[in-house]
């Protein structure tokens, strides 16, 4: 047998361009970890001092330049609930239709491709629609209702497609295993495919909580208040929300400088809410993974 | 006394013939052996008989398949109630992500089966069954996963025991495991083949020899040659088959 | 697969062959022994004996090997079944070839009475059994069933040949008392002889029994 001709040096040369490109990909690794401690930091430091078990526990005051932030860390939390109660139902049955029914003709297919565009179309779009459906064709108003509506719309792209995908996984083998016993089909999702997708669908689930807590466009004309101090009693009443409130006191508030400090506050508490949400979301995966070994 | 019967089946997905008219019988309590390269029909064929091609897309039968003289493709047939009747082990271990308990009552919960009682013995019969009841009875709340590959098989046949069907399907049970968990699979096979009739899969001729008391012979969707397992190994009646279990296969 | 198991199973059928020729040789020898009361040749079969033994060892352990290594099964299972059974009854034929050469060194005739030989066909009886060997041996490298049954109509007439050397050599016994050792001994050749027919029916049927699925495939059964 021949060998071929290998260059000399070839070897050393291909060892050095490796060690080269993982440097460079190791340092912009670096970077963005860097860039992402700079914005914690940073609000850590500017917010931290207004952190207090008052700043959680009451109302604005005094034209919002003083108090607390309570009723928008209230409304975001109930956002968050009416959202899910939205969205979680419909986007799990239809991620199941999907996957598990529809035979893989163009139905499905269309019907991916919509929930594809629908993740794309901008925040600020459902905003309007939810404006346009049921505050005013509905006649809910701006009201809790109408903005969890709309949130849900906006997470139920997300809902659905971490379904399917977690569905997907789970190997045909055990769907027939369950069908040859003689189950239906209803039967083996139940109890064979859903407990198995489980893990994986709940945490999908708790990450579209989390985008929602952070939207501010959808709830704009649909449900946010710029200043509401006491807690909603009802779906119709209007409520605040933190990253509404962040917004509002950091471009049209009253007096600029006594508010400062507040607005960094209201965002470190909640990108505190997104961290614990996604937390949990780790926590519940593994806690079900590990019912499943 | 036969138990089933295939009267010139036809078999297509979509354009494509899988299976040429294919007529056997096989008989009640006997242990049948599919033998064939990949792609023959084999498992098509073993699959018609608890109608699992029917989740296939564009699948296309004629002909007709009985068991106990009963068309299983004739109108008005519950699906769900002949797979009690036909139980199938697969090629690869497919425990559901519950205990080992569970996993064996599933088939009986499924069907209906309430009393408590009932399913805790029929459960303990059947690992006793599969011989796995002396290796799990201390953990039967244990996940099933938590089982060796062999061990997470022979639950599955357990499992599909549990349902007291008359004929067990196994498609290739023993690909996937090592030599030992293998004997014990064939092992199994011979007990139980005075409770149900088994057909059996397998791409290992010396497994299909030694478990079969008949053996049918695939290649390219028809069935070649169909004799006792004696015959088929020690002088097969055709060339094809006789260049295929000494592995002079063109 | 296929390569080195037809490797393998022509080797072996190779050794059988190559067996068979030394154990033809070894009968051919002792009726050249015989018919010239040569015992110089006698010596040289009764050395030889021991190469026929080793060499049925030899095939013994290949075909264990082979069984042992490549499981066979169908046709390759009988082949070298029929191989096993043929290297035995070989080994037996070689036994009678020596037997024969031993009864030439022992005896202590010094000349063998031309009109019995004559009377006793001596020289008919070797030529059957020489021929039934030598067809055998083309039967089995051309795998041919037909050749290898066309032997076994041969056998009678060494059925024959035995049975009346028995009363002939009885007679003469009778006649010449002197020359009783020698009758007897000369009745252990015949029926040594007699017994290599035998055998050499049964590898005309293991012949037969190896190939018998080829038979099949001839005759139309091959619609497969």
């Amino acid at each position: 047998m021949n060998i071929p001709p290998y260059p000399a040096g070839h070897s050393a040369r291909k060892r050095r361009s490796q060690t080269i490109a993982f440097i460079v990909f190791r340092v912009l690794s670096l970077l963005i970890v860097l860039v992402l401690f700079a914005i914690l930091g940073f609000i850590i430091y500017k917010g931290a001092g207004v952190i207090s078990w008052d700043f959680l526990t009451k109302a604005p005051e005094d034209g919002m330049t003083s108090g607390g932030i309570f009723p928008a860390i209230v409304g975001t939390l109930l956002l968050m609930l009416g959202s899910a109660i939205v969205a979680f139902p419909v986007g799990i049955m239809s991620g199941i239709y999907m996957n598990e029914y529809a035979s893989r003709g163009w139905v499905v297919k269309f019907i991916r491709l919509m929930t594809n565009n629908l993740s794309g179309v901008p925040s600020i779009v459902f905003g309007l629609f939810g404006m346009a459906l049921f505050v005013k064709y509905l006649g809910f108003g701006d009201s809790i209702l109408a903005g969890s509506l709309t949130l849900g719309l906006l997470s139920l792209p997300l809902v659905i497609r971490t379904t399917e995908e977690a569905l997907k996984d789970i190997p045909d083998g055990i769907r027939e295993g369950s069908l040859a016993l003689g189950a239906t089909k209803l039967q083996t999702i139940w109890k064979v495919v859903l407990p198995m997708g489980m893990p994986r669908i709940i945490t999908g689930l708790i990450l579209s909580l989390g985008r929602v807590s952070g939207e501010t466009a959808p709830i704009l004309f649909t449900c946010a208040a710029y200043f509401f101090p006491q807690l909603p009693s009802s779906v119709f009443d209007q409520c605040m929300a933190l990253p509404y409130h962040l917004y509002v006191i950091s471009t049209s508030g009253t007096d600029i400088e006594a508010q400062q400090p507040i607005a960094y506050g209201t965002a470190l508490v909640l990108i505190v809410i997104v961290l614990i949400i996604n937390l949990a979301a780790g926590f519940l995966r593994k806690h079900f993974e590990k019912r499943l070994r | 006394m036969e138990k089933i019967e295939a009267k010139d089946v036809n078999f297509y997905y979509g354009d494509f013939q899988a299976l040429k008219h294919i007529s056997m019988s096989i008989p009640q309590n006997k242990v049948v052996a599919f033998i064939g390269p990949s792609g023959c029909g084999k498992s098509t064929f073993l699959r018609l008989f608890n109608r699992m091609n029917d989740l296939v897309p564009g699948a296309r039968l004629d002909g007709e398949i009985l068991i106990d003289s009963r068309n299983i493709y004739a109108p008005g047939i519950q699906v769900d109630e002949l797979r009690k009747e036909v139980g199938m082990v697969f090629q690869r271990p497919n425990p559901f992500p519950k205990s080992i308990f569970e996993n064996v009552a599933y088939g009986l919960k499924v069907n209906g089966v309430r009393d408590k009682e009932f399913i805790a013995h029929r459960v303990e019969e059947a690992l006793k069954g599969a011989a796995l009841w002396n290796e799990v009875k201390d953990k039967l709340n244990a996940s099933a996963f938590a089982l060796s590959g062999g061990q997470q098989q022979r639950l599955c046949i357990a499992r599909a025991m549990a349902v007291s069907p008359s004929v067990l399907l196994m498609d290739e049970p023993a690909s996937a495991l090592d030599p030992i968990s293998t004997a014990k699979i064939e092992e199994l096979i011979c007990e139980m083949r005075d409770q149900v009739t088994i057909v059996i899969v397998t791409h290992n001729m010396q497994q299909a020899s030694r478990v079969s008391d008949k053996t049918a012979f695939f290649y390219m969707g028809e069935m070649v040659e169909y004799d006792d397992t004696k015959v088929i190994f020690t002088n097969p009646h055709k060339e094809a088959t006789q260049n295929y279990i000494t592995g002079r296969f063109g | 697969m296929v390569k080195f198991v037809e490797t393998e199973l022509n080797e072996l059928k190779r050794e059988v062959d190559q067996m068979w020729s030394l154990v033809n040789s070894q009968m051919e020898q002792a009726r050249d022994a015989v018919i010239n009361l040569d015992k110089n040749v006698a010596q040289q079969i009764i050395v030889r004996e021991r190469r026929v033994d080793a060499f049925e060892l030899k095939i013994d352990s290949d075909v264990e090997d082979f069984i042992a290594l490549f499981t066979p099964v169908a046709v390759d299972l009988r082949f070298v079944l029929a191989m096993l059974k043929i290297n035995s009854d070989l080994e037996r034929i070689g036994d009678y070839a020596h037997g024969i050469a031993r009864f030439v060194n022992d005896t202590g005739a010094a000349t063998f009475d031309a009109g019995l030989m004559e009377e006793l066909r001596v020289k008919d009886m070797f030529s059957i059994v020489l021929d039934m060997l030598a067809e055998l041996q083309e039967a089995l490298r051309d795998e041919d069933p037909v050749k290898a049954t066309s032997v076994l109509s041969k056998d009678d007439q060494l059925d024959q040949i035995n049975k009346s050397s028995a009363s002939i050599l009885s007679r003469y016994a009778k006649e010449n008392p002197d020359a009783i050792p020698f009758c007897l001994g000369f009745a252990g050749v015949f029926r040594k002889l007699e017994r290599t027919g035998d055998h050499l029916t049964n590898i005309a049927e293991e012949i037969v029994f190896y190939i018998d699925a080829k038979v099949l495939k001839h005759t139309g059964l091959k619609d497969a």
